[in-house]
């Protein structure tokens, strides 16, 4: 198993954070690193509107990066559940 | 239309269609009763315990297929709601819960009665809701009751801090139509090209078996899947979830499968060159050991919820989406390539589970005796009530021996007439879950098969059945003994009932019912059975509580050999072994 990277783009809301990092307690999966920052500037995010076919503002999301050494099971499975949550926009891999 | 905060809420609701509300009043939540008090579109049934509400409100939603509706106090009120709220969550039933909150500026300052719903609700709800601001209060709503009920369903806390409530300001009250949430779009239509490598698994397999589950009924696909199965035919089973999906009484019914599943779905499962599961999730109670899991079987798996597909068994082909409309899709595909459909092909293979079920099927005769010298039997009670009632109840159930029984031997043609705790497993259940069932369904009969482990454990709602005439039947298969965990027990920690047995103290159930104003019947002989369980069912206009006192030996079988056994590992008695 290697360590991965997630990148999940989530409504800047309170407790929306607290609900991706409690997922990961919840289903029995680790969390190695984690950090999330407010988007500020947009141009690196223009997929996240292409893909979903939004307008973001600034400020409006979140980006969280958290690593986890898991399968690759396991690795869809954890996405899948993340994506799931309501406050979440988009969940990937970093590769 | 300008509203106060807490007349914004019950404005909001009854916008929704909400018929009942279950609930239970305290200080954080007054302003809320206040504006309850106000209006008559809609009824508050007061409960005697907050798990009460929630199970009331399952119920409710179980029996009829819209949201249920609670109303609980901060703090314990809340907290108590939690079992109630689980059990929604495991079973993906749609259901509010509004909770009461100490006012905004008091939060996080221990205040009285303060507590975290949302953080202590977060891992057993769908989507939670805290209430910033009275004016966001018809958007919220409107939100929650599109969250809880579309996708796959499942609970939804709006925790209302009370200053939010307060009926001195006022806003400008404007229900909203539409609602768009950017972040959740659940899928609907399925993918065709999914569909089409459904439908040519489906035309090539010569041991099929569809393996329908609770997610079936939720998505309201009965006659969708019926209709399939006029064109192919093929055996079907359901999970304890799924029962009445697909009727019992057809020919090509299994019956249940899994733990406690019969003999002819758990052989056919796990010879299947086919498994086509219908919102069903492959839980651990129907795989029994995955990696051993049907290993000859392609899986087609139709679900709404991307997250339930491959996480325990790896599906061949997945088709997302409402299942009522995959179900469609796969019938329109079906009909246009009908000459294909050979079925000749599946003749040996229904052949074999009819020898199954010949073998080892449930035998109904072994447990109906007419003489004294034998203790009444638990499946001879379900036997009876299905016989009585033609099939026609709502059965809700508890937890344990009872549960199995009631699902192995009333067989149920209709949807929603099932109504347990699957996922969670919540003792406690069934008295308030009928309640529910019968102020939905008032003309029909709604009957709760539990055991007196499980009845004691939301035994007050008895007296609100008083308060609300809520004339349900309640019959408590009494072993006099925790059944299940006995049943374990015995077989695997050397008959040790550890913890298990009430040593005498059991109350005298029919003068417990008479106290609460209802009738109690008790029932010891074999030669009453039937008779005594006629008279409680002929009675219409009130709640009879029937206390049979059965076997204290007997076991649920079949019973899946656990851990380490596949779905062709069974017990079939208690000396016999597949």
């Amino acid at each position: 198993m290697i360590q991965r990277k997630l990148s999940v783009i989530l409504e800047n809301k309170p407790g929306a954070l607290v609900r991706v990092v409690g997922l990961f307690h919840q289903r029995g999966y680790n969390i190695e690193s984690l950090h999330v920052d407010p988007v500020e500037d947009l141009n690196e995010y223009r997929f996240v509107e292409e893909k979903l076919n939004i307008n973001l503002k600034e400020g409006e999301v979140s980006h969280l990066i958290i690593a986890t050494t898991v399968n690759d099971n396991l690795l869809r499975q954890i996405l899948r559940q993340i994506n799931k949550l309501i406050d979440v926009l988009m969940a990937e891999e970093i590769k | 239309m300008k509203l106060a905060g807490n007349d914004m809420l019950i404005q909001s609701l009854i916008e929704e269609g909400v018929e009942y509300i279950f609930g239970y009043p305290g200080g954080a939540a007054l302003h809320i009763y206040d504006s309850i008090f106000k209006q008559k579109e809609m009824e508050h049934i007061l409960v005697r315990h907050e798990q009460g509400a929630t199970h009331a409100a399952d119920g409710y939603a179980r029996a009829t297929g819209k949201p249920g509706v609670v109303l609980v106090t901060s703090g314990p009120g809340a907290t108590n709601a939690i079992t109630g709220i689980a059990t929604a969550f495991m079973d993906s039933i749609p259901m509010i819960v509004i909770s009461g909150q100490v006012a905004k500026h008091l939060i996080g300052t221990d205040a009285f009665q303060e507590t975290d719903m949302i953080g202590v609700s977060r891992p057993i709800v769908k989507h939670s809701f805290t209430v910033d601001s009275a004016e966001n209060i018809p958007e919220i709503v409107k939100q929650a009751f599109y969250i809880a009920t579309s996708g796959r369903p499942g609970p939804v806390v709006i925790d209302v801090p009370k200053d939010t409530t307060a009926p001195d300001k006022l806003f400008e009250f404007k229900y909203p139509n539409k609602v768009d949430i950017r972040s959740y779009k659940p899928p609907i239509e399925p993918d065709p090209k999914q569909i089409e490598r459904a439908v040519d698994a489906i035309i090539e397999s010569k041991k099929p078996v569809i393996y329908a589950g609770g997610g079936a009924i939720n998505s309201n696909a009965s006659e969708e899947l019926r209709r399939l199965n006029e064109i192919l035919d093929f055996p079907v089973t359901n999970t304890l979830m799924g029962l009445g999906v697909y009727p019992a009484t057809h020919e090509r019914f299994l019956g249940m499968l899994g733990m406690h599943g019969t003999y002819q779905a758990n052989m056919s499962m796990h010879n299947a060159d086919l498994i086509i599961a219908i919102g069903a999730r492959f839980d651990d109670r129907i795989t029994n050991t995955p990696k051993l899991f049907a290993p000859n079987a392609k899986i087609i798996h139709l679900d709404v919820d991307y997250s339930s597909v491959s996480k325990i068994i790896e599906a061949n082909i997945a088709v997302f989406g409402q299942v009522k409309n995959s179900l469609k899709e796969i019938i329109k595909l079906l009909e246009g390539k009908k000459e294909l459909i050979d079925s000749k092909k599946i003749i040996p293979w229904k052949k074999q589970i009819s020898d199954w079920k010949s073998q080892h099927g449930l035998n109904h005769e072994m447990h109906l005796c007419e003489t004294d010298d034998q203790p009444i039997m638990p499946q001879a009670v379900v036997q009876h009530i299905y016989n009585i009632t033609k099939g026609k109840a709502f059965i809700t159930s508890d937890v344990g021996q009872h549960q199995m029984f009631a699902a192995q031997y009333y067989h149920f043609d209709e949807p929603r007439k099932w109504i347990n705790s699957g996922g969670l497993g919540t003792m406690g259940f069934g008295l308030p879950a009928a309640m529910g069932a019968k102020l939905a369904y008032p003309d029909d009969e709604v009957i709760c098969i539990t055991g007196e482990g499980s009845i004691q454990m939301c035994i007050q709602e008895l007296s609100t059945c008083t308060q609300y005439n809520l004339p349900i039947k309640i019959i408590n298969i009494n072993n006099e003994a925790l059944g299940m965990v006995k049943q374990w027990q015995d077989m695997n920690y050397g008959g040790r009932h550890s913890a298990s047995t009430y040593q005498s103290s059991l109350p005298n159930f029919v003068e417990l019912a008479e106290s609460y104003g209802h009738i109690g019947i008790k029932i010891e002989k074999n030669s009453e059975l039937k008779s005594g369980l006629e008279k409680a069912l002929s009675i219409k206009d009130r709640l009879v509580f029937v206390d049979v006192y059965v076997d204290p030996n007997e076991h649920v079988y079949p019973m899946l050999v656990a851990p380490n056994g596949s779905l062709k590992d069974m017990w079939l008695d208690k000396e016999t072994k597949t």
